[in-house]
């Protein structure tokens, strides 16, 4: 008795499981023609923030992205995703982008490093250092190091976008003391590589480097917790108010990314806005 | 001497007893003091019903991860419970010693598998299956709860199968002697026997499943909205948590930590459940 149950038991299951995927096999699309699977950045990060600014996502100061986006919270992951996706489509730093995904271009432009020091790219954003005007010498000479010839390289060699290309070299000045940065996650990975190649040339020094996200970097800046502040975003009107001078670094381009097997090459920025907003919600709404 | 000595190793083991009731005693203060101020700013009913969770428009809603926490997990006891089960069953009363040699350290080797590691084997291996499969983008619940199925194996495989050896030998002979075949014996009287055991290694399950958070952040698509299917993204409360915390300020943060408050409500109930179970099965 017991058997013939289970018996039963996997049989009914066995076709259960035979017509589930008979439907799913119905439902299927042709490649081209698929359904896009939008995945996004989480609340709050800053490739988020300028992504949707740029694209005009941001209406009203009201971030539309469709409630049905994937959401990552890392660029490794958002890169993964879209490889193993062939509907999928996705942003990341440039300077992360590799062979796994294929980056569109935005309104007929390619995101390299040449389109975004021309400014031709659209989708860029500046990493920014933010200071109050009674600087010490220490933290100077520091920005100095950023600027020059040698730290313009180490953010190339990162994979941004020198903002200084005819700058002079740097020469150790041999004084002591702490730094303290505060600021952007993004603006961290390539400040970490600066501040190790500066502690080299002046041993010296200690430098203290804090990830508390862009709009927190600024504020301790203004109440003086921290030398520098680091910022993926330009200084608000208001901030610069108060007294505090931005400088840019470097330009970090944003791709617009797509699985390799998609024969997407092109998009316009309204068509990307369109798709993150949840309008265009098919493949072949956008050929 | 020898009286100080015991007196003063004595204190050390209180000392080291209260360590551990500290840490608990002032997590729960913690929690509970960043958290419920929060809650109540929001609104208790429309934080813990709210529908939408957008920070940036000041609407923070978590009864989506309320549901996708309990959905995700419910999933992964529908896909791990039985294999556990039959997996505790075949250890305890069929398995050859040659073959338990191997078995019982790969178990013991699954319970010890860092959960990004198994965060990143359900993105290669798991996603790609189910969205081969059922289409879409392949992070949803299924995906998910199959994830967390597997991770919740060595749970219930190594207390189920305690519970079960557990079990007098006199009630699989008795059956026997009464003429029941040995799959009857061992599924009619033996596990029957030890029912709440195995009831109590389940809850431990479901604690480990509710409270798991870097493997599923991985794979289950993260969308904070209802799910409305096994193929749907879903948020789990833990997923919030940490997909936000890193760039969360004010408000914001304060809700994050009282998702946590909410998350350790569940698990709270979830111990006491066990407990409780634990005293009715000894």
């Amino acid at each position: 008795m017991k058997k013939s149950r289970l018996a039963k038991i996997l049989t009914l299951s066995l076709s259960a499981v035979m017509i589930f995927s008979l439907a799913s096999c119905g439902g299927g699309n042709e490649s081209g023609d698929k359904d896009i699977t939008v995945i996004s950045r989480e609340e709050g990060s800053g490739t988020r923030d300028a992504f949707t600014e740029l694209t005009g996502i941001l209406q009203d100061d009201v971030d539309k992205t469709v409630d049905t986006a994937e959401i990552s919270n890392s660029t490794s992951v958002v890169t993964q995703s879209v490889a193993g996706n062939d509907a999928a489509i996705g942003y990341i730093s440039l300077g992360s982008l590799d062979d796994s995904v294929k980056a569109v271009k935005v309104d007929g432009v390619e995101a390299t490093v040449d389109n975004v020091k021309s400014g031709d790219y659209k989708l860029q954003r500046p990493f920014n250092i933010v200071t109050k005007s009674d600087l010490g010498e220490l933290p100077q000479d520091f920005i100095k190091f950023i600027m020059s010839s040698d730290g313009q390289k180490i953010v190339e060699e990162e994979g941004y976008i020198m903002a200084n290309d005819s700058a002079e070299n740097y020469k150790a000045s041999g004084l002591k003391g702490t730094i303290t940065l505060a600021g952007s996650t993004s603006v961290s990975p390539v400040m970490e590589v600066l501040a190790d190649k500066y502690k080299e040339l002046n041993s010296d020094v200690t430098i203290e480097i804090q990830q508390t996200g862009s709009g927190a970097g600024i504020q301790s800046t203004l109440e003086g917790v921290c030398d520098i502040g680091m910022a993926s975003r330009a200084l608000e009107d208001e901030e610069a108010s108060e007294g505090l001078t931005s400088q840019e670094i470097a330009l970090d381009g944003i791709a617009v990314i797509v699985n390799n097997d998609n024969a997407v090459e092109d998009l316009t920025t309204e068509q990307i806005m369109k798709i993150f907003t949840g309008e265009i919600t098919n493949w072949a709404d956008v050929k | 001497m020898r009286k100080y000595s015991e007196s003063i190793m004595k204190v050390v083991f209180l000392i080291a007893a209260c360590v551990s009731i500290i840490a608990v005693i002032l997590i729960c203060v913690f929690l509970f003091a960043s958290g419920v101020p929060a809650i109540k700013e929001i609104g208790i009913s429309d934080f813990l019903l709210g529908n939408s969770w957008k920070p940036n428009q000041e609407l923070y809603g978590i009864f989506p991860m309320i549901i996708g926490s309990i959905y995700v997990t419910a999933g992964s006891i529908i896909i791990g419970v039985p294999i556990g089960l039959l997996c505790a069953v075949f250890m305890a009363r069929y398995c050859p010693k040659g073959l338990y040699r191997i078995l019982k350290p790969a178990v013991d080797l699954l319970a010890g598998i860092p959960s990004i590691v198994y965060g990143f084997f359900g993105l290669m291996v798991i996603v790609p299956m189910v969205q081969g499969s059922l289409g879409g983008s392949g992070k949803c619940l299924l995906t998910a709860s199959i994830l967390l199925g597997i991770m919740i194996l060595p749970t219930i495989i190594s207390v189920s199968e305690s519970n079960i050896r557990a079990v007098p030998e006199y009630y699989y002979e008795g059956s026997l002697a009464l003429g029941a075949t040995k799959e009857r014996s061992v599924f009619r009287a033996v596990l029957p026997a030890a029912k709440m055991g195995i009831l109590a290694g389940v809850i431990l399950g479901i604690g480990r499943a509710i409270g798991e958070t870097m493997a599923v952040v991985m794979v289950c698509g993260n969308q904070a909205i209802m799910p409305e299917g096994i193929t749907s993204g879903v948020r789990t409360l833990t997923a919030n948590i940490v997909l936000e915390m890193g760039y969360a300020s004010g408000l914001h943060r304060e809700a994050l930590i009282a998702t946590a408050v909410v998350l350790f409500v569940f698990i709270l109930i979830i111990n006491l459940s066990f407990t409780a179970l634990k005293r009715r099965a000894d």
